[in-house]
């Protein structure tokens, strides 16, 4: 009897911590609806990249060689075409400014190229003025104001850049660091560089020349991430490509946990690529190894 | 009066406490007079022999066998008074510093023993072999290669803590002495004219010797490396650097994959012209990320073995492959190019092949004549986007069950599709 009860007592204390614990995790990412196809039924192939500014996504249809454009409206989205571009044969990456200009990293020539609405091609942007050294980008993002951040694997370094193109600022990358894979600039204009090998977000506060590490090294709750994104509050989420989950960061870099895991059906992640985060409604996810993109409501 | 009184018999009772058990530390086990260092001996009678070896641990020398095993009882194996991964630490405790560069794993795992006989041995130190031989016992592979050289470098003949320290190295990695060049120039003097003459007159007294040189001996005259890059054993060095006379001699001439490009220059063009480019391929280090430029003891002048190499970045997947309960062959013999493009790919994954299926293949062509259904035209009953092939079950890095699949082949697997028979 006294066994029993010491049984009941002690598992009502482990769900009560649970319990705790889980009240206690922050963000949770709620299931909306897959994207399959395109407007004309065509299956989305291995998408790497995902951009969502305003009511406009776009997808970087990387296995089909195109970018696909959707309208978002509230909690629901609608196909709004393909553009096929041979100078974008091969886009990973992708990103809105405000005038509805796309921009989309080719993975192929590794340059980054600018698409109008209309679905012309403007030409690869370049930095103009003096620039030293190659430029070869593995990311890149575009602020609220238009500007360009680039990460320039090759010469070590991030270029800044206003919408004319004129470099504002170059940040070398610091002394010791892994491979920078992503950037993201959150609401207050500040840079933060994702460290795939380290495992290690750092950060570049707006207008210091210098990069700072942001989050301990996430050994042990992230395997190896690829991508990163940041809402309107700071809340940092980190794609983990191996791991098929995500990883959520608080503004200050501490680890608030993680999220999805690796599967097929709806709701599970393969091979994640990347993230974006709209500003009112859902989250767009480019689940790479299930050939869709999948869409998440983030709920308290 | 009475205070003093009793501070006395305070202080008293401290002196006695004290001496007690200073007593106690020095006999904790009240032995007989005569008896230490002889008690044990009278049932371990084999022991007796072991004394007669030139090489006696202090403890043992002393009669102390109770510094080391209690003659009671204890929680450790041979009655040892502590674990046999900690007892040494508890006399010989800054063996290992906190703060090294480099340390002998057996020490910092408190494998003492690997090493040290923990009684008596033949000798110096208690150790189990003398010279050379006691680190051939795990260091095979190089003891093997070293006894096939044809140039032998004699400070490794004469003995490997020459250049080596056998526990741990506070300054240096690789446990050595002295930093390289530091070591390197103790014998071969940068300024003798022959040490100029052999390194085509450029400084390299302040460059990092093992890049070109074999420390524990070669195949090659110069100890250079088993493989050199082609330049290097030309001494071509100018092929790369700038000329020797000039003040920055030691710079290459072009930058990245732009130096590498002057001879590879197809090979980089292919490289470059697929989808996928692996991106250190394409960073500041470039081509040196994986290969040394001048010489290395792995084909494709590769800086390692590629299991420790493609772990550098990927250590997360060859964690999960350690983890492992069944291994991937390739994967186990550390062959990742065996499925995988190192510089770049058309295919997902630098895979080097259109599909997994195509992939998996090239070694077991059994799955493309009886097999599940696989290939495009059979849907993953999951994903709408998805078609079946070898991924669908399997994991090629390896799983926690039988035949490497992702769910447990009994119970879970074939029901994630035939939910009909989900029990």
């Amino acid at each position: 009897m006294r066994n029993a009860l010491k049984y009941v007592l002690s598992a009502s204390i482990g769900l009560v911590v649970a319990a705790g614990s889980h009240a206690a995790e922050p963000l949770k990412l709620r299931m909306m609806a897959p994207i399959y196809v395109d407007g004309k039924g065509a299956g989305i192939r291995q998408p790497e990249g995902v951009s969502c500014r305003g009511n406009a996504l776009v997808v970087a249809d990387t296995g089909n060689g195109r970018l696909l454009r959707y309208a978002i409206a509230g909690d629901s989205w609608t196909p709004g075409g393909e553009i096929v571009l041979p100078q974008l044969p091969f886009p990973i990456r992708v990103d809105v400014n405000s005038k509805g200009d796309i921009f989309a990293l080719d993975g192929k020539s590794r340059r980054i190229g600018r698409v109008a609405p209309s679905g012309e091609f403007l030409g690869y942007v370049a930095p103009a003025g003096d620039v030293q050294g190659a430029v070869v980008p593995r990311s890149f993002r575009i602020d609220r104001d238009d500007n360009l951040y680039l990460l320039d694997v090759y010469s070590a370094r991030v270029l800044v850049m206003d919408p004319a193109g004129k470099i504002q600022r170059e940040i070398p990358f610091p002394k010791e660091y892994g491979f920078f894979s992503d950037l993201a600039v959150d609401a207050g204009g500040n840079i933060l560089l994702l460290d795939s090998v380290r495992k290690r977000v750092s950060r570049v506060a707006k207008n210091s020349p210098d990069v700072a590490p942001l989050s301990e090294s996430l050994t042990g709750e992230v395997h190896f991430p690829t991508a990163i994104a940041t809402d309107k509050q700071g809340t940092i989420f980190l794609v983990d490509q191996n791991g098929s989950g995500i990883v959520i960061l608080g503004p200050d870099g501490s680890f608030r946990g993680r999220r999805l895991s690796m599967g097929w059906k709806d709701g599970f992640l393969r091979h994640p690529a990347a993230m974006c985060i709209s500003d009112n409604g859902p989250v767009f996810i480019a689940d790479r190894g299930n050939n869709r993109v999948e869409a998440f409501l983030i709920t308290e | 009066m009475m205070l003093r009184t009793k501070t006395s018999l305070v202080l008293l009772a401290i002196v006695s406490t004290m001496a007690v058990s200073l007593s106690y530390s020095q006999d904790k086990f009240r032995l007989k007079p005569g008896a230490k260092g002889k008690v044990c001996l009278t049932c371990h009678e084999a022991f007796k022999e072991k004394l007669k070896l030139p090489f006696l641990h202090t403890p043992v020398k002393a009669g102390d066998c109770s510094d080391c095993h209690n003659p009671h009882t204890s929680s450790h194996g041979k009655l040892l008074s502590s674990s046999v991964n900690r007892i040494c630490f508890s006399c010989h405790e800054g063996i290992v510093p906190g703060k090294t560069r480099s340390a002998h794993k057996v020490a910092v795992e408190g494998n003492c023993v690997k090493c040290h006989d923990p009684h008596a041995a033949k000798n110096k130190n208690n150790l189990l072999l003398a010279g050379n031989e006691l680190c051939s016992g795990c260091h095979q592979r190089l003891a093997k290669e070293m006894a096939g050289n044809k140039f032998k470098h004699s400070p490794v003949e004469k003995g490997c803590l020459n250049c080596h320290t056998p526990h741990a190295s506070a300054k240096t990695l690789s446990l050595l002495k002295n930093d390289v060049p530091g070591i390197c120039v103790t014998c071969h003097r940068p300024d003798a004219p022959a040490f100029g003459k052999q390194h085509m007159g450029y400084p390299v007294a302040k460059s990092n010797c093992s890049s070109c040189h074999d420390p524990h001996g070669s195949g090659s005259r110069g100890i250079l490396w088993g493989k050199p890059h082609q330049p290097v054993a030309n001494k071509m060095c100018n092929q790369c650097h700038l000329d020797p006379s000039s003040p920055d001699a030691l710079k290459t001439r072009k930058a990245g994959y732009e130096l590498c490009r002057g001879c590879h220059n197809a090979q980089m063009n292919e490289i470059l012209g697929r989808n996928r480019i692996h991106w250190p391929v394409v960073d500041k280090t470039s081509c040196q990320n994986c290969h040394n430029p001048h010489a290395s003891r792995e084909s494709g002048l590769l800086k390692e073995p590629q299991l420790p190499l493609c772990g550098e970045c990927h250590g997360d997947t060859i964690e999960r492959l350690d983890k492992s309960l069944v291994k991937h062959k390739p994967v186990q013999e550390g062959n990742c190019t065996k499925c995988h493009m190192p510089h770049s790919s058309n295919n997902v994954f630098l895979l080097d092949n259109t599909t997994p299926i195509n992939l998996c293949g090239t070694c077991h062509d059994w799955q493309k004549h009886s097999s599940h259904p696989i290939g495009e035209k059979v849907a993953d009953k999951r994903n709408r986007n998805l078609a079946m092939d070898c991924s669908s079950c399997h994991d090629p890095h390896g799983s926690e069950h039988k035949r490497f699949t992702h769910y447990d082949i009994k119970m879970e697997l074939c029901v994630q599709c035939h939910e009909q028979y989900k029990r």
